[in-house]
């Protein structure tokens, strides 16, 4: 079943087009994460689907029904906004209840419902507590238990884990994705963090500009990205992204990168010159020798390590154009480095993505 | 270069001497409540004398003197009371609601407060007295109308900081909108409120010219009085019940500032500065 059914919507602010025909669908029980970065529209996605806006142009279609012209209150969803906006002047307890008390659910229904989902963030010892005694976390606990506390099946959640640590948003993270798959119902999450949108969704949509570039399962966009924002931002460290040039030499297309030339995989484009970008992940750059015939290899200098503990990002200069890879500190397979250091790197050519005016077009092919 | 002990020692005294001089009438008015009318005017003036409380219990048991602190209670409580309801509404409007003009707008209201009362007491008596106002709702009317503007600009600047996300997750959870004025976003604001009253309950108390010229019996002030009491006994002045009606009528502020400091900072910047409330 559809849950939610966004149609061609469209909001500009004074000359400032910020949606432009967003189409969208949620199957009930998906996990769908809106991807993008800031000022990308996911907010005022959010006004106009929870009805604190009205689009210029298009419908909302909630549960099979086209809920456009009711307001917010109207549309029964729960509702997660960002910063939390916990009531100061509420304790936590009237804080959670409080979707239920304007629903006039009489007293006595009330207290479970808070007991039950203070039990499922964790927080039931904090209920007698004012916000301004929480710490960053109890209070998107806090925020995130009166989302969830309304009886509905459809929850909207405005990037929820903004700002907090990295090790908090890792647990919240947990806890919501265990929680959505509990209660079996429909979230929709906005995020501007690949990796919350990769632990987090069954789905990812991602926003660029006020469009829908790209929508799908996470493992599939991040395996065979379409769009070159989607490669180089839904991934962790971002992909790599350098600029190339189509060309045509005695029938055969090639793409010219500062790291190589090389012959261009896929379907003739309908444009076969011109301005390219291609993208590789940090994870299929090598450093060393290739382990196969047929790889790119280059050399580099290194100018950067950041450790992360288990993994490490190394930036590395390759003929003027920086590229990140990450080693895994276990493993034995690679050389360990240092700053300054030349090393040589291998790249699988069939990793290398072409993309052309922002789509993707083929991949790269080693040349004999 | 660290101050030494006498240097701040310097330092103290000087701020004292000029605090001194500048509370000296105060003080003066203060001593002489409590002297009897012979110590008030005595030369070299009397810091030890015996106190009395007759000028007070003559001021209290004169036939207008209570109803004149009637009348300024009344008066100056009501009538910031009345404009703290219509600004909360008219700055939620104007926080919430982006009108294109909404600056201008706001610099024009705060602007009739920045015309002296002087310049425009003529036509507002005219006007009074031709729409036959110069009762008590007349006054009532023109004090909250001239309290409205500051409490507007404080309570603005309040319902500026609470964010509009408090607003929506009302509107989402189905909450109307005047449940979220006054339920989400008015108890968010009462440092503002509270700043907002005291700091226009003390100028409506202090108010003297325009009650001078439009009141009658029923509005006539404590100021007012004051002048009478002081101009009345042609060229000789009852300087006891002056110094007992003006020792009981500052108690009023004095005690507000005392309890309410804070708030007054508030006030005095137009809720842009909100240090501790």
């Amino acid at each position: 079943m559809i849950a939610v059914e966004l149609q061609n919507l469209a909001k500009r602010y004074g000359r400032k087009q910020v949606l432009k025909d967003v189409s969208l669908t949620v199957e009930s029980g998906d996990f769908m994460v809106v991807f993008g970065l800031p000022a990308s529209g996911k907010s005022v996605l959010v006004r106009l689907l929870t009805g604190l806006e009205a689009p210029d142009q298009g419908r909302v279609i909630l549960r099979g029904a086209d809920v456009s012209k009711l307001s917010a209150g109207e549309r029964n969803i729960g509702y997660v906004p960002q910063s939390f906006a916990l009531y100061p002047h509420f304790t936590v307890r009237q804080n959670i209840s409080y979707p239920l008390d304007l629903a006039r659910v009489p007293k006595a229904e009330i207290e479970p419902e808070v007991q039950r989902v203070a039990g499922l963030l964790g927080i039931q010892d904090l209920l007698d507590r004012k916000p301004d005694q929480l710490s960053g976390g109890q209070k998107q606990r806090v925020a995130i238990a009166r989302g969830l506390i309304k009886r509905t099946d459809i929850y909207v959640l405005d990037d929820p884990l903004v700002g907090l640590d990295f090790k908090l948003r890792e647990r919240l993270i947990d806890d919501l994705k265990r929680t959505q798959e509990l209660l079996k119902v429909t979230f929709i999450y906005t995020t501007s963090d690949a990796v919350e949108s990769l632990m987090l969704a069954s789905k990812i949509a991602v926003l660029d500009a006020g469009e829908i570039v790209e929508c799908g399962a996470p493992e599939a966009l991040y395996a065979n990205p379409q769009r070159v924002q989607t490669m180089h931002h839904v991934a962790f460290p971002q992909a790599n992204l350098t600029p190339g040039m189509l060309r045509q030499q005695s029938g055969e297309l090639l793409v010219e990168t500062p790291l190589a030339c090389m012959k261009f995989d896929g379907e003739r484009p309908e444009k076969p010159f011109g301005d390219v970008q291609v993208g590789v992940r940090p994870e299929h750059i090598r450093i060393g020798a290739p382990p196969a015939d047929g790889w790119l290899t280059h050399q580099a200098k290194v100018l950067l390590r950041e450790d992360l503990g288990g993994e490490e990002i190394v930036y590395l200069d390759v003929n003027g154009v920086v590229l990140t890879t990450v080693l895994r500190s276990d493993d034995q397979t690679q050389q360990h480095v240092e700053i300054d250091q030349v090393v040589r790197i291998s790249i699988p050519p069939q990793q290398m993505v072409v993309f052309q005016e922002g789509r993707r077009i083929g991949v790269c092919k080693v040349s004999e | 270069m660290q101050p030494t002990r006498a240097r701040t020692a310097v330092y103290y005294l000087i701020l004292w001497l000029v605090a001194i001089f500048f509370f000296l009438p105060v003080f003066w008015i203060l001593m002489a409540s409590f002297k009897t009318p012979n110590d008030i005017l005595a030369v070299p003036p009397k810091f030890i004398f015996q106190p009395t409380l007759s000028n007070i219990l003559d001021m209290l048991s004169r036939p207008n003197t209570v109803p004149y602190f009637i009348n300024s209670l009344y008066l100056s409580i009501t009538s910031v009371s009345l404009a703290i309801v219509v600004s909360f509404l008219a700055a939620y409007a104007l926080s919430r609601y982006k009108f294109r003009a909404t600056n201008f707008l706001m610099f024009l209201i705060l602007s009739t407060r920045m015309v002296p009362a002087a310049a425009f007491v003529v036509p507002i008596f005219q006007m009074f007295n031709a729409f036959q106002w110069r009762n008590q709702f007349g006054v009532l009317m023109l004090y909250t109308m001239f309290s409205i503007p500051f409490s507007l600009w404080i309570l603005k600047g309040f319902i500026d900081g609470v964010s509009t996300r408090y607003d929506e997750t009302g509107f989402v959870n189905g909450a109307s909108r005047l449940h979220v004025m006054f339920r989400v976003v008015l108890p968010q604001v009462r440092p503002g409120l509270i700043a907002a009253f005291i700091f226009n309950l003390i100028f409506v108390w202090n108010e003297f010219l325009l009650n001078f010229i439009l009141g009658g019996p029923g509005t006539q002030m404590i100021p007012y009085a004051l002048a009478v009491g002081l101009v009345s006994a042609g060229g000789n002045i009852d300087w006891a019940f002056v110094a007992s009606l003006s020792t009981g009528y500052v108690l009023l502020p004095t005690v507000m500032i005392f309890l309410f400091q804070k708030y007054l900072l508030v006030g005095m910047t137009f809720g842009t500065v909100r240090g501790e409330v």
